[in-house]
Formats: structure tokens, sequence, C-alpha cells
């Protein structure tokens, strides 16, 4: 007699009907077995969010959507820059592509050999590991500054925000920035702490000026929650001592 | 009369974001639930309701209503979950996955305590712990939340069959986890 395999005795315990099982009692054995098992793991229980959860999700939520709304005009405008932009670019290009090939004379190999072009200063993988960490590290400055900032406020009615807000919109274009090419570095520390930071700069950038006692609190508490002021200070501190070690390593 | 989700979804594309407060006031508690349940932490469960109603939103104009409005979200908040825990994979990797839980057992004197207590617990958070993004969310939908097998495939973009597969790799590392509380033979 074929027996069930394990997936199917599996898939019986989830519902899925096996005529198996109605003949051969070491099949129901091994499941009754794996039913003890999972008979015992209940749903871990979730903490139910505050009474008012859903309009403080549309709170936040309203912020990013009118930011979006400006993104996407911005986006638009800049759409129609850059195609105006590549075919100036692209005119001059072939102005002076022209010029060049009319003045230049050719160029042997031996006089290509005397000639060597140097390398640019930031072509190697440490050179650019080292730039990535010194911007980063500024970067990370920027933000503990704004979040101590932030979480050392007074909750009260009108907290005026803006100075926070705009430095948080310029950090945010270049958060994205960092942690794309810090994880295509491999960098992974710093890309996670960036990833963490992100929703929360876009929650910054796109508050209203003013800000109410429950909104500065629901800020204070998700700085707090994910403990970034300190996640901020310890990655800083490990990406100072790292590019200051890459500085000191000769360019390979 | 409560208009449906698929009337305000129209209304949200006519321009009308009250019709979108009204959805993220019907849908953010469960799409919570189901959020923590994968996340397994209350901050991270907010990021990713925050996240998958930015994203429904943004996705609203290719919302062609085949699926329900709940399906459609929940799909789109069990792939920012996924997002999210492949980012965290990194750092959770090291600290879950160490737990010696042999050792549990034998500091306990009596195994129905063990079974039932707090270290079962954390022998299922740590087989939790183990498990692939994809994994982790088969089983939780299935054993948890009671979803039929063809949805979690089609919000994990699987065949059935591979829902399947997914499920038993899921139930056979709880198991090897547990093993220690249960002494049953893998």
């Amino acid at each position: 007699m074929n027996h069930l395999t394990q997936e199917d005795i599996v898939l019986s315990y989830y519902g899925e009907r096996f005529a198996h099982l109605d003949t051969c009692g070491e099949c129901r054995a091994e499941l009754a077995r794996i039913a003890a098992i999972l008979d015992r793991i209940e749903a871990p229980e979730v903490p139910e969010p505050a009474a008012d959860y859903e309009s403080h999700v549309w709170q936040r939520l309203s912020w990013r959507l009118r930011g979006e709304k400006k993104r996407a005009r911005r986006m638009e405008w800049m759409r129609w820059g850059a195609v105006a932009a590549v075919i100036v670019i692209a005119f001059i290009a072939g102005l002076l592509w022209n010029r060049r090939a009319q003045q230049t004379p050719v160029m042997t190999p031996i006089a290509r050999g005397l000639a060597p072009q140097a390398e640019p200063a930031a072509n190697t993988p440490q050179q650019r590991d080292r730039i990535l960490l010194v911007v980063v590290s500024d970067h990370f400055d920027e933000s503990e500054r704004i979040l101590v900032e932030l979480t050392n406020l007074k909750p009260q009615e009108g907290t005026d925000i803006t100075p926070e807000r705009h430095r948080a919109e310029a950090l945010l274009a270049s958060n994205r920035l960092y942690r794309r090419t810090a994880e295509d570095r491999g960098q992974e520390t710093v890309a996670t702490l960036l990833d963490d930071l992100e929703p929360l700069l876009m929650q910054i950038a796109h508050a209203p000026s003013r800000l109410s006692a429950d909104e500065v609190r629901d800020i204070q508490k998700r700085v707090e929650a994910k403990g970034l002021v300190l996640k901020l200070r310890v990655v800083r501190a490990n990406v100072r001592a790292t590019a200051a070690a890459t500085n000191q390593q000769p360019n390979v | 009369m409560e208009p449906t989700d698929l009337e305000l979804v129209e209304r949200v594309r006519g321009g009308d974001d009250d019709a979108f407060r009204l959805l993220v006031e019907r849908h953010s508690r469960s799409l919570y639930r189901t959020a923590f349940r994968i996340t397994s932490n209350a901050a991270d469960a907010d990021d990713v309701v925050q996240e998958t109603l930015l994203r429904a939103y943004r996705a609203l104009g290719t919302y062609d209503g085949r699926a329900s409005f709940t399906t459609w979200a929940h799909r789109i908040a069990v792939n920012c979950s996924l997002d999210l825990l492949d980012s965290r994979k990194r750092r959770d990797a090291k600290i879950e996955a160490t737990d010696d839980l042999s050792d549990a057992v034998a500091h306990d004197a009596s195994p129905e305590r063990v079974v039932l207590g707090t270290q079962m617990q954390r022998a299922i958070a740590s087989a939790l712990a183990t498990m692939s993004g994809n994994e982790r969310t088969a089983f939780v939908l299935r054993h948890f939340e009671g979803m039929p097998l063809e949805e979690i495939g089609s919000i994990l973009g699987i065949k059935t069959n591979a829902t399947k597969n997914t499920i038993f790799r899921a139930v056979t590392k709880l198991r090897e986890r547990l093993q220690p509380f249960t002494g049953s033979a893998i």
C-alpha cells in the first residue's frame, strides 16, 4: 500500500481530502501526530490598535497624499524640463563634436601611450565607498539633529515645525539616493538604517507646518518606537571610523 | 445605504479624496492585523499599513474589480510586509535562529507547562523567523487566517501546487523547532 507523503498529511490537516486516510490507520496516526503539534500553534496575539486608529492612519496618510500630489505635479514639470534639457544638450554636443572633428588631428597609438589619462579621483571602489560613507555620515548627522529637535518639543497645539519640514524634505530625496547606492555597494547596515529613516522623514516632510499636540506626540512616539536616534548615533560612529580607515589605505 | 468598496474606488478615481478616507477607515484595522501577523512588530505593521494604502492609492487606476477590494488591498499589504521582512532579514537572522530550545526544556520540570508556556511561544517565534518570507506568509495566511490555498497563491504570485509545497516547508521548520516540546520524530 502506498502511504501518503508528509506533504499530503500536512495538506489533509488543512482540509484537503485524501480517501487513503479512511482505510490506513498508519497515516491517520501520523496525521494525529502532526495535528497534535499544529493544534497548539495559536495565532500570536495582535495588539489591538487604539480606538481612533483609523483616524490616525488617515491623518498620517493624508500628509503623504498631499506630498504625493505635489510630487506628481513637480514630476510633470521635471519631465518636460528633462526633455528640453536633453534636446539642448544634444544640440550643443552635436555642435561641439562637429567642431572637434574638424580641428583635432588623429592621435596615434604611440602618442596615446605617452600620455596616459589620469585615473579620475573617485574611480576605485574604495574611493567610491569612502565618498558614500562621508556623505552618509553627514546625512545621519543632520537627520539625528532633526529627530532630536522634534523629540524635545513640548507637545502643544499649533507647534510650528516649518524649518524641520523643509530640512526633512531636502533629506528625503538624498536618503533614497544614498539607500540605493548603499544597497548597490553592499553597505547593509547603512542601507537598513536609511530604510528605517525614510518613512519618518517622509512623515515629517509631508506634515502640515503647524502640528496639533497629538501629531507631535505621534511623531515622537514613532521616533522612540524605532530607537532611531540611538541607531543613528551608533551607525554614524561606525561609518566615520570606516571612512577614516578607508582614507588611510592606498588606492588600488 | 453605505457605499460599496467599488463605488468608493470609482469616486476616488474621480478625484474624491474623502472616498479614499472611507476606504482607509474601513480596511486599515484588518490590514494592520495581517501586517502584524507577518512582521510580528507593531511599529512595522503600522508602517506597512501606511505603505499599503499609499501604494493602493497610486495603483487604483489599475484595480479592475475582479478581486474584492479587501483581497486586493491585503495582497498589497502582504507584499509590503515581505519587502519589509527582506530588509529586516539581515538583522533578524542573527538574533532569532540561535536560541537553544533543548536547554529550555531540560530546565523545566513540568513538560505540560513548557508546552503551554512562553518557551513554546518563543519556539514558534523562532521557527517563524527561520522561514522565508513566502513560507511565513503562506503559513500565517493558512493557519491563522484560514485563507484558501488558491487565494494565498494569488497573493504570493505562485501556483497552488507551489503554495502547498511552501506551506509544507513552513510546517517542517515548525516541527523541527518544536521537536523538543513534543518529542515526536520528524
